[in-house]
């Protein structure tokens, strides 16, 4: 039973491995080119004089308060939406290609033949991207901790700690809402096409709903604000944020495994 | 097993108790508007090689995925060893191994990797008889899948399904993509897993395949069973392709055989549809001067016209 619990977390752990490097990779290297900028940025003060002149529901809206500060520079450079909005799609698409994508290409049959449960089989891939999902956090904060000790840049590393694994709580709760889709309808592009579309949405929710008095209260639906809207790289942030994205995360992963084990499985 | 606790069990067999490898009662399935599979009934005797034969799209596919519960039923029931694939999914797929028709593997790992990946989900994986079965059928265990022919790839599959034994074999379309030699391999492989006691369950569109090996079949097509018995019971049902060839003018009395439908004589070649014993006709040919002579399986469709039309 542990052999083959193992075995079937090992599988897609490989499967993910080339995938999961590139973007491990692609992170760090955005992390590393941004904070690259901070010497030259300190530099030029007249910037920071910009930023403060835009007006206060754009600063809002793209994270671009304080920019000045080391914290308002990587929040307005990083983790206001390219960070969080990169991690979320590479959740969900490791998501969709270890679920849907392998059962629609045929080649989860052989697994699904053999003597484990359909819904073992199921959680050993969502195990498996959500693993790779720790690694490449993990890899953004040593790139993080690395650059901002090359190029100077001061920030505590609780604050940081805490934004990243806000980050992957986000991320973790679009790949939680992935594999239902997927367990439920096992068709690849419409999990594909409904998980980034509610990324984008959650960031537009929680980025320009603010500017109308309308919608405002709204942005609060989104798990963006969830996970950034008490700004983490600033301030500690309540536990309820952690709990809100992780349950709802867990809860969906769990549907998404029961409706996979309820239904017929896509032939090639 | 011991032989007095074997002859225990077939005793026990014979008297009802056992439950059989297979039973299918009823099995409907559809796809939304679609009625793949119509209403099936089967039952597959312990040890015996079962051949399921028909056209593609006659619901073959189907119905075994219902067995693997990779499906579920409309309607009806399929039962393995008296267990329910659905709520005893599990247990069911410990005794048994199953290729599929449609063949997709991991295209970046090496066979030998896939296969030791899936020997020790299967349990009692024995490395050892991997590099045995690897040598016999003559495949690269080294190789990435990606780099494998279509016939290389069946055989990974093939391996996949014999590197334990189980107690019951279902194999959809195994030999698809294997050359002559590999495919008599296969068969005689099957062969010796019936002799150890294994029951096999063998689909295939092709019918001399299928008669070469099993001890009874079933003849799907559109989602029913339109024949079943043993192999030569619906053989006897269903007719050859005849081609003679003549030294001299093809002799025209052959057209009046028995047995004989559609007979063309076209100079000297003689060529027709043979249903029932080819007796009378080599009664006829004996003396001819025949030149060289063809007798075949058409394909299924044309095989089994008789049985079709008479379901249709």
């Amino acid at each position: 039973m542990i052999r083959s619990s193992r075995e079937l977390l090992a599988v897609p752990l490989r499967a993910l491995r080339r995938s999961g490097m590139v973007w491990a990779l692609s992170m760090a290297a955005l992390i590393g080119m941004t904070v690259a900028f901070w010497p030259a940025f300190q530099t030029q003060p007249d910037l920071t004089k910009i930023m403060e002149a835009l007006p206060q529901a754009l600063i809002d809206a793209f994270g671009l308060a304080d920019f000045g500060s080391p914290a308002g520079f990587l929040r307005g450079n990083l983790y206001a939406v390219m960070a969080p909005l990169l991690l979320a799609v590479a959740a969900v698409m490791m998501t969709n290609g270890q679920t849907a994508g392998e059962e629609d290409a045929g080649r989860m049959e052989l697994y699904l033949a053999l003597p484990v449960s359909r819904q073992a089989v199921f959680i050993g891939r969502l195990w498996a991207s959500f693993v790779w999902l720790v690694v490449i956090a993990a890899v953004m904060l040593i790139a993080q901790l690395a650059s901002d000790a090359a190029f100077g840049l001061s920030i505590g590393t609780d604050r940081l700690v805490a934004t990243i694994v806000l980050c992957l709580l986000l991320a973790a709760w679009y790949g939680g809402l992935t594999s239902l889709v997927a367990g439920w309808t096992g068709r690849p592009g419409l999990a594909l096409g409904i998980g980034i579309a509610l990324v984008v949405a959650g960031y537009v929710i929680m980025a320009l709903f603010p500017i109308s008095e309308v919608l405002a209260p709204w942005r609060h639906v989104s798990p963006w604000d969830w996970a950034l809207g008490g700004d983490p790289l600033v301030h500690p942030s309540e536990a309820w944020r952690y709990v809100a994205l992780a349950i709802p995360a867990i809860a969906m992963a769990a549907v998404g495994t029961v409706a996979f084990g309820r239904r017929d499985v896509q032939s090639a | 097993m011991p032989s007095a606790q074997r002859s225990a069990t077939l005793e026990w067999m014979s008297a009802g108790a056992m439950p059989l490898p297979l039973r299918v009662e009823g099995l409907v399935k559809d796809y939304g508007s679609v009625h793949a599979v119509r209403g099936i009934d089967l039952e597959v005797q312990p040890g015996e090689v079962f051949g399921f034969v028909g056209p593609n799209g006659a619901g073959k596919s189907t119905t075994i995925r219902c067995m693997i519960d990779l499906l579920r039923p409309t309607a009806g029931r399929v039962e393995l060893f008296g267990l329910d694939p659905r709520r005893d999914g599990v247990e069911i797929r410990r005794r048994v191994a199953y290729i599929p028709g449609e063949l997709r593997l991991p295209e970046r790992l090496t066979a030998r990797r896939f296969l030791e990946s899936i020997g020790r989900l299967r349990g009692g994986f024995d490395r050892k008889r991997l590099e045995q079965l690897g040598e016999r059928f003559q495949l690269d265990l080294g190789r990435s899948i990606r780099q494998l022919s279509s016939g290389n790839r069946r055989k990974v599959s093939i391996l996949s399904a014999m590197l334990t034994d189980v107690d019951l074999l279902i194999l959809d379309e195994p030999t698809t993509g294997l050359d002559p030699l590999m495919q008599h391999e296969f068969l005689a492989l099957i062969r010796e897993r019936r002799a150890a006691g294994a029951t096999v369950f063998l689909s295939s569109h092709i019918l001399s395949e299928v008669q070469r090996v099993a001890d009874r079949l079933a003849v799907l097509r559109g989602g029913v069973i339109v024949a079943q018995g043993t192999v030569s019971e619906v053989r006897g049902r269903t007719r050859q392709r005849v081609e003679v060839w003549f030294e001299t003018d093809a002799p025209a009395h052959l057209a009046t055989l028995p047995g004989i439908e559609g007979p063309t004589l076209d100079g000297r070649r003689f060529t027709a549809m043979l249903s029932g014993s080819v007796r009378p006709l080599l009664d006829a040919l004996a003396g001819q001067p025949v030149a060289t002579m063809l007798i075949e399986d058409p394909d299924l469709e044309d095989a089994f016209l008789d049985l079709y039309a008479g379901e249709s």
